[in-house]
């Protein structure tokens, strides 16, 4: 004989006589209470209910599996005997066993994340409509309607039970989910903050990081850096690390970042690191736009200022990595500024090359 | 001086503000939750609410609705750390005549709260890309009128984008402050009557995840 795999523990939790149909509870996340109303009908069937109880029972605790397969031919011989052998009766019987040994046997389950056994499911409904379209022929055991109304009784709270285990899983992950991102960034910056309680501007710099940081989780705003807007934003943090100053985003629409934005990207990042670096303030306002025809990054301080025909022609800084820069990829940079009176570079790129 | 009422369920922010505004605004009263706020708004009648857009039982919005009814003189400010656009649309779209992020400065704050108590509008940079961002392109579907900007317009709010004050924006387009004001004043009762079904579909991309 064939050795049976085990296919469920006898629960010792919920227990009444053996923890048989406990166990099978458990097994397959129904009610135990279920699972005994289904024995008690079975049991009212010839005492089929009585020898399968006492054929799982032996088979739980891996004694003789002979003896399991002989208490299981009792009970349905009972069964069988109590349906007056109606064929089709039989027959769906039949099907419905065997969805029951493949569903047990194949190990699937019904919980969230489990297999669903598909094939055992299949062989169960397709009994029930064999076993529910006959054994009203049969007119001794139970009326059509009650087998309907057990069934309801079985599957209903099952999908109850499904679907408030889901929600309750999901809702655990998100929180899980939470706890971590707040203990990577908020309490990590809060350790540092208590580290460095003498140094105002390190603080600062730290709010400001974490700041940013939680915006973009929170609001899933320039959540990625495969925009101009996220890259943008990328950008204005590093210069916001390096340098010590606040950068205010603002900004309409977005649009990939291919090549040529990745320039111009670059170009407002110089921009940015110029105010930052000669500017002497504190705040930095940029503006990015995605127009239809042209994307536009408006870089301006309050600051300092300067003439720009007496910067020294060797300094390339905003020769090459803003005005270069832009003109290689078919854009334009302008820089407006005057002693006194602060600077704003505008970079303007065109969606199509000139031809 | 303008009578100011703070509503923010921060205990801390609002005596932090409390501060900053001293001498400048005369701040009389504060609450932290809606169910606070309305019966002392309707008995204060302050010149201007500054108002948190998130609070615990309802949010700024729920203040206005309750409010302005019974006392249009009110003006509302919304004052966030919010950065959903369809928040701060949100709460501008109840009634509210501007929106400050909290990490404005002081003097703008205070210069924020005069303009609104003088009936005009203030918007932040990050609201005026909010607000660029949801009338760009596309066709009106409504009312024209209402659906689109003005060339005029919309290089007013772009200026303010970029971070430019009125004044400074007065110069560059050769107007008068008053004329910058009307302009954004216009933008913000159309941002406010507008049915533009461009309004749902952008609020909807930037739905929370």
């Amino acid at each position: 004989m064939i050795p049976v795999p085990q296919l469920f523990h006898r629960s010792t939790e919920q227990r009444v006589v053996a923890g048989v149909c406990g166990g099978l509870g458990e097994r397959l996340a129904v009610d135990p209470n279920l699972v005994r109303l289904v024995f008690s009908v079975l049991a009212l069937a010839g005492g089929a209910g009585i020898f399968l109880y006492l054929a799982l029972w032996v088979h739980a605790d891996r004694r003789h599996d002979w003896l399991s397969a002989a208490l299981v031919a009792c009970a349905g011989a009972a069964l069988l005997f109590t349906l007056g052998f109606s064929g089709p009766a039989v027959l769906g019987a039949t099907l419905i066993l065997a969805g029951l040994a493949v569903v047990l046997v194949r190990g699937g389950s019904i919980r969230q994340g489990g297999t669903l056994p598909v094939p055992g499911i299949a062989l169960l409904l397709a009994g029930a409509v064999v076993f529910l379209s006959h054994s009203g022929a049969t007119g001794s055991f139970v009326a059509p309607g009650a087998i309907a109304g057990a069934l309801v009784l079985v599957v209903g709270p099952w999908l109850w039970r499904l679907t408030a285990e889901r929600n309750e899983r999901i809702r655990l992950q998100e929180r899980a989910a939470v706890a971590a991102r707040v203990h990577d960034s908020v309490l990590q910056t809060l350790a540092l903050v208590q580290r460095h309680a003498d140094d105002p501007g390190r603080i600062a710099a730290l709010a400001r990081r974490q700041e940013r940081e939680l915006r973009r989780w929170l609001y899933g705003s320039f959540s990625d850096a495969s925009t101009v807007m996220g890259a943008l934003d990328d950008a204005a943090d590093d210069v916001e690390r390096l340098h010590g100053v606040a950068i205010e985003i603002a900004s309409a629409g977005d649009a990939p970042l291919d090549d040529r934005a990745g320039e111009l990207v670059l170009a407002a990042r110089e921009a940015m690191t110029n105010a930052a670096k000669f500017a002497g303030v504190s705040e930095i306002a940029v503006y990015a736009e995605a127009g239809p025809d042209a994307l536009a990054i408006f870089v301006r301080d309050r600051g300092s200022g300067f003439d720009r025909d007496a910067v020294d022609p060797s300094r390339r800084g905003i020769a090459e990595s803003i005005e270069g820069r832009m003109a290689r990829v078919g854009g334009a940079a302008t820089i407006v500024s005057a002693p006194g009176e602060g600077t704003e570079v505008v970079l303007r790129l065109p969606q199509k090359v000139a031809p | 001086m303008k009578r100011v009422f703070l509503v923010d369920d921060h205990e801390l922010f609002r005596s932090g503000v409390r501060g900053e505004l001293a001498g400048s605004v005369d701040v009389v009263g504060e609450a932290g939750s809606v169910s606070e706020a309305v019966p002392l708004i309707l008995e204060l009648d302050p010149d201007v609410v500054l108002l948190d857009v998130h609070l615990p039982d309802g949010g700024g919005e729920a203040v206005i609705a309750r409010v302005a009814p019974e006392r249009p003189g009110v003006k509302f400010l919304a004052l966030s750390v919010s950065d959903a656009a369809e928040d701060v649309v949100g709460v501008i779209r109840a009634g509210a005549r501007g929106y400050v992020t909290k990490t404005i400065s002081r003097d703008d704050l205070a210069a924020a709260v005069e303009r609104v108590a003088a009936g005009d509008a203030v918007f932040s940079p990050r609201l005026a890309g909010f607000v660029l961002d949801a009338f760009r392109d596309g066709e009106p579907i409504g009312d024209a009128e209402l659906d689109e900007l003005t060339p005029r317009e919309r290089e007013v709010l772009q200026l303010i984008a970029r971070g430019y004050r009125y004044k400074e924006i007065a110069a560059r387009l050769h107007l008068s402050t008053k004329t910058v004001e009307a302009h954004v004043s216009s933008v913000l009762r159309k941002l406010q009557l507008t049915s533009r079904h461009e309004l749902s579909r952008w609020a909807h991309e930037r739905r929370l995840i």
